[in-house]
């Protein structure tokens, strides 16, 4: 379980077997919260529970007659200084409920995203990064949900229910027959109400996303649709899509016009008016109790609104829940191995009958082996899905191999230390990502407390420096998802920039995103000339130049190797090699 | 309005009237008017039936104590079940109703803002975000439909609340008045804190949006964190962020958490004081003692209505708002005007650009005075710098945009006679990003064509690559493109959206050619499906390949609007002009000869491979993209 590649020392270990466990120990972190907001709860009620009661006092005193004013002052007195208190109270069950959500919501963002900071690459290519967001925001976001107003309404309002329980036999025995039935139907309506609730409304959800999404998709594709003169199929589309919305929502509806527990509160109230009126008739009841009595029974009001959606709520928390901890849950293969092997790299890659498949299923690589000497340069060509991004994140053990070696300076890459490995060994990813931060930060990131000169000096290296220094605050604009958009072209030159200032033994180079058209081909192309001398290099490519010029070109295809060595004996040996040149030539 | 409205403006939003967007809704109620009576009839019986059972309760107290032993509290008994039977009854019978005439109305209001918006003309969607155009057809008529609904509701309320009023001012002036009295306060109190409210809330949005901006980017970014082991460093930021929101959103839940417990409070004085002076006077006999019963038993029914009504205003402002955004959309005005709609006849592919005058916004003219021939069958590469006028010349021919002179000619017959769809049937359209939407491979390929047979589309793939490319997809033509196409790479993605040109047989064939690098497997059979589709057609060639603008019969060279140089690949290198020009910033790299000069003053060193002679003299691009 403590298998990651990233732990802090001081995280907190909870129980992760169940959901209902994961969640408890949680909000156990919280004790004293929990309690305030228990106490809140019961309290509220508990003098929510003593107006009916004054008012029935109340009532004996007016029908008495004695010392009107002065008993009905203290009434009056008592309901407003009980009703302040049960403000408090209930501020109390409100606040803590919330606090306990946020709480959560706080505690749980950040346990899972240690533990995907943990998992490897393979849990992360494997892993679409809308579904990890939709986890870690709305999912998160539904935890704080079931505690407020979730927890908060089904616990106020099962004190609501309890109250009334315990009072009502007070003031007479069988009294709490009504109660007692009203509970019951009331559980068992619910239940059913529920059952029968969740899957409708999972529909109408589920179809709504559905119309979304094809809306979106056609609008985003306009162009393809005028161009094509769909438009009528795509609004044909659209409306079926909007009526199968329109049948769920119906359906929805239906079954919240028929909620039962409405029904049940109004034939309680008249039970326990008749049951009241032939206790009164017997001359057990004074006229005070009745009216205590029918107010108990008024303070069911609230647990009757309160589940037309409180509990949903609940069950959708711990839905949210259950995806969160089946994510943190999944395990992840690989170690740091800190006691391995650390030395400087001197730059030679060997394969040997390496495969590599992810998980179960299909393999990715097979069986390839190759030699690269130190400070050569190597090709990947291959068409998209023929393995040349996961060959080459083998190398610095971004995957780790199914069968064979990898080896780094004569060395099998699971006996390096991890960290060693990676720190000599730069990826540029085809996928280029800034952070939101400055140019200067963004570069420096593999080299904190690089000075402002290292820093402009990588730039150089990698023909960053000139648009750099054009930006209104050079060096420190703010670039990213929160800041300036670059081209892909600067984008990638940012990220040679970061390579040349840890200067690796081993560079790995995506370039296969790169467009075809950029006017600033020249200098994007002399900084990759230039990052690749001196240091072994595997190059991505689709470039015919720089696989051209390789010292070593390898053809991938469907994972294995279809052709391996210089320009020069390819272009004699393999028919697909010389139709990919025959294109441009006349 | 809705809190965040002012946002989400649009240039084409415009103002209605109160009175107008009424009545226009108005005429999406009309056509369920039975529904409607249902709705509000019973609206009036669930009123109706609520607002008597305290009274039949008070009048039962009442009895207890002048008559006990009556049989009438036995029917009160009787009578309090009816009621509440018939409250739900009602209450059923209403929400199906309203039910389906908001489903109902939805489902119009939503199928003419998209069929709206499908004829909007391509400006319309260059300007708005597609996210915020699908949100007012989903979003914004769903949020008009909540507040339909909760308008039924309060109508209800509203309806039980005056019922009561009525009554209570019948037994006692006085007392009635004092209730009434307390209103103000409580109201006052719920404004206050729906302001206090407003603001907290939105700083704790914007504090969870920053969280969840720092998980999605080191969820995007991981890898590069994990190469440089920085997880640490990126983890402290997220624990600050994490740490900030919230504390921001307690002082949110605080808020929030106090309203209700402060509104109980206020509320209970004022029972205090209903029990005081309602108890003296029935005491004294100025009122029964059912009578003062049902005063404290309506203040709860009194005053949940009223804290609604006071955000009531602002939904129902938020409702209209949603449907006037919605009204904007359908109502926005298109760009493209046809004269005529004539029948368009199998055209032969001939294109005149007659002294076009063409300019996206009124002070940056595009194209002025443009002439231009193309011939049937003829292939044309057009090229230049970014905004020379390329593609302004290929979305005229499309007609997704208006031009402001001139005529274009297609066979002879002016563009903006012609029935629209029609004529794009007969134009194969190849834009620079390829969608794909959701669905098979075979589904995308025959998108235009739907009667195509999956025989001739299977050997059509044959003829390109030998059917190669259909090998690499995992099952093959019926292989699942993903979300627009995300399963295909986007070399695959641009064979497909060739394939769909290629079925449909096109009179005109117009390509945006895509610029993004493709593996040079599957971009030898890009090329081999271009040459198919050239074979047939007339085409027109926004050009980034090398391959392609040799491939053309003629290339248009464009600077700022104007034709510039024609000719064909080799003559207009040797003549070494801005063709020569655009060649060394654009192509020359894509030749496999290419090797990147190493220091920027050593300029002819990257020429030395170049297969054309040319001159040395040649300036540097200074254009960038």
């Amino acid at each position: 379980m403590t298998v990651a590649e990233f732990l802090l020392p001081q995280a907190k270990q909870r129980s992760r077997l169940s959901v209902n466990r994961w969640i408890l120990a949680h909000t156990l972190d919280h004790l004293w919260i929990v309690l305030i907001t228990l106490v809140g709860a019961f309290g509220n009620a508990a003098l929510a529970t003593a107006v009916p009661l004054f008012l029935g006092q109340a009532f004996e005193l007016v029908i008495d007659g004695q010392d009107v004013a002065q008993g009905l002052a203290r009434i009056a007195i008592l309901i407003v200084v009980t009703q302040v208190v049960r403000s408090v109270l209930q501020l109390g069950r409100n606040f803590g409920a919330d606090l306990l959500g946020q709480r959560l919501e706080r505690d749980i963002r950040e346990e899972l995203y240690l533990s995907l900071l943990g998992k490897s690459m393979t849990f992360h290519n494997l892993q679409p990064v809308g579904d990890t967001m939709a986890r870690a925001t709305n999912d998160v976001r539904e935890i704080g949900l079931m505690y407020n107003p979730g927890f908060n309404l089904v616990i106020g309002s099962a004190n609501f229910m309890l109250l009334p329980l315990i009072v009502a036999p007070s003031i007479y025995p069988t009294l709490i027959v009504i109660p007692v039935l009203f509970t019951l139907s009331y559980a068992v309506a619910v239940w059913a109400y529920l059952r029968e609730l969740r899957p409708v409304a999972e529909e109408a959800r589920k179809s709504f996303g559905t119309m979304n999404a094809h809306l979106s998709e056609a609008i985003d594709g306009i162009e393809v649709v005028k161009g094509h003169a769909q438009e009528d199929q795509e609004v044909e589309r659209f409306t079926s899509n909007a009526a199968s919305y329109r049948a769920a929502f119906v359906r929805q509806g239906d079954i919240e016009a028929r909620f039962l527990p409405l029904l049940l509160l109004g034939l309680a109230e008249a039970g326990a008016f008749l049951q009241s009126v032939i206790l009164f008739q017997q001359g057990i009841l004074e006229l005070g109790d009745v009216v205590a009595f029918m107010g108990l029974i008024q303070l069911f009001g609230f647990p009757t609104f309160v589940s037309l959606f409180a509990y949903s709520q609940v069950s959708l928390g711990m839905a949210g829940a259950r995806r969160i901890l089946d994510l943190i849950n999944q395990r992840t293969e690989l170690d740091r191995n800190p006691e391995g092997h650390a030395a400087p790299i001197r730059g030679e890659i060997e394969f040997r009958g390496v495969s590599f498949s992810y998980g179960e299923g299909s393999r990715a690589l097979k069986e390839l082996s190759f030699r690269l000497r130190p400070g050569q340069t190597m090709a990947i060509v291959g068409q998209t899905g023929s393995g040349k991004t996961s060959l080459a994140k083998l190398i610095n053990r971004i995957y780790e191999v199914g069968d064979g070696q990898v080896l780094v300076d004569g060395v099998d890459v699971r006996e390096w230390d991890m960290a060693s490995l990676r720190a000599q060994i730069s990826i540029i990813e085809q996928d280029l990502f800034l952070f939101s931060r400055s140019v200067a930060d963004n570069i420096a990131f593999g080299k904190r407390g690089a000075t402002q000169e290292e820093i402009e000096r990588a730039a150089i290296e990698a023909q960053a420096h000139e648009f750099i220094s054009n930006f209104a605050h050079g060096y420190e604009t703010v670039v990213g998802e929160r800041g300036v958009t670059l081209s892909g072209g600067q984008r990638q030159r940012i990220a040679l920039a970061r390579a040349f200032l840890t200067d690796p033994r081993i560079l790995i180079l995506d370039d296969s995103t790169s467009s075809i058209d950029s006017a600033t081909e020249d200098e994007i192309q002399r900084a990759i000339f230039r990052a690749a001398e001196g240091r072994t290099t595997v190059i991505i490519t689709h470039r015919l130049s720089q696989i051209r010029w390789a010292d070593l070109i390898l053809v991938l295809r469907r994972g294995q190797i279809a052709a391996l060595g210089t320009h020069e004996e390819l272009i004699e040996a393999s028919p697909a090699y010389q139709q990919i040149f025959s294109q441009v030539g006349d | 309005m809705g809190f965040f409205s002012d946002l989400a403006r649009e240039d084409y939003d415009r103002t209605y009237s109160d009175w107008e967007l009424v009545r226009r809704l108005a005429t999406y109620f009309r056509r369920h008017g039975r529904k409607l009576a249902v709705t509000l009839l019973a609206t009036l019986i669930v009123a109706g039936a609520a607002a008597s059972s305290p009274v039949l309760v008070s009048w039962g107290v009442g009895l207890l104590q002048e008559d006990p032993q009556t049989s009438l509290l036995h029917l009160i008994a009787l009578a309090l079940l009816g009621v509440g039977a018939v409250v739900w009854m009602a209450n059923w019978a209403r929400r199906r109703a309203i039910t389906r005439v908001i489903g109902d109305v939805i489902l119009d209001l939503r199928k003419e803002a998209f069929s709206a918006t499908a004829s909007h003309d391509m400006s319309f969607y260059d300007e708005h975000a597609s996210g915020k155009v699908v949100s007012r057809i989903t979003s914004d008529t769903q949020e008009f439909a909540q507040v339909t609904i909760l308008l039924a509701e309060i109508t209800a309320q509203m309806v039980q609340v005056i019922i009561l009023i009525v009554v209570l001012f019948q037994i006692d002036v006085r007392l009635t008045l004092l209730v009434l009295a307390m209103l103000p306060f409580l109201i006052l109190a719920s404004l206050g804190f729906r302001r206090w409210a407003r603001s907290v809330i939105r700083r704790a949005m914007r504090a969870v949006a920053n969280v969840n901006a720092s998980i999605k980017e080191a969820v995007t970014g991981i890898t590069v964190a994990k190469n440089f082991r920085q997880e640490e460093a990126i983890y402290r930021e997220f624990d600050s962020v994490n740490r900030q929101s919230y504390s921001v959103n307690i002082r949110r839940g605080f808020v929030l958490a106090l309203v209700f417990p402060t509104l109980n409070a206020l509320m209970y004085v004022g029972t205090a004081i209903v029990i005081f002076v309602g108890g003296l006077s029935a005491a004294q006999g100025a009122i029964a003692v059912g009578a003062w019963y049902l005063f404290l038993r309506s203040l709860d029914r009194f005053w949940f209505p009223v804290l609604g009504l006071s955000s009531f205003w602002s939904q129902i402002q938020g409702g209209l708002s949603a449907a006037e955004r919605v009204f904007a959309l359908i109502d926005a005005e298109s760009a493209v005007v046809q004269t005529a709609s004539l029948q368009v006849p199998k055209l032969s592919g001939e294109i005149r650009f007659a002294d076009i005058a063409f300019r996206y916004r009124p002070d940056e003219p595009v194209l002025e005075a443009f002439n231009l021939t193309i011939e049937p069958g003829e292939d044309l590469a057009l090229v230049g710098h970014t905004g020379a006028g390329k593609s302004s010349i290929v979305k005229l021919v499309t007609r997704f945009y208006e031009f402001q002179g001139g005529q274009i000619l297609v066979d002879g017959l002016d563009i903006r006679s012609l029935d629209l769809r029609d004529y794009r049937r007969q134009i194969g359209l190849v834009p620079q990003n390829p969608f794909l939407f959701s669905g098979t491979v075979l589904e995308n390929i025959r998108y235009a064509r739907p009667e195509a047979t999956e025989a001739e589309i299977g050997d059509l793939a044959h003829r390109i690559g030998s059917g190669d490319w259909m090998e690499a997809l995992p099952e093959g033509l019926q292989s699942e493109v993903g979300e627009r196409g995300r399963l295909l790479s986007m070399g695959q993605r641009q064979l497909v959206s060739l394939m769909r040109v290629l079925i449909q047989r096109p009179a005109i064939f117009v390509l945006d050619e895509a610029t993004a690098s493709v593996d040079p497997f599957t971009e030898s059979q890009i090329q081999q499906a271009l040459q198919l589709i050239l074979a047939d057609t007339t085409s027109i060639l926004i050009a980034h390949r090398l391959s392609t603008v040799r491939a053309s019969d003629r290339i248009i060279v464009l600077r700022n609007g104007s034709i510039i140089e024609e000719g064909d690949h080799d003559r207009l290198l040797a003549s070494g002009g801005h063709y020569a020009e655009l060649y060394n910033t654009y192509f020359r790299h894509q030749t496999p000869d290419y090797r990147p000069t190493l220091e920027p003053e050593d300029e002819d060193l990257g020429f030395v491979e170049v297969r054309v002679p040319l001159k040395t003299d040649i300036p540097p691009s200074n254009n960038s993209p």
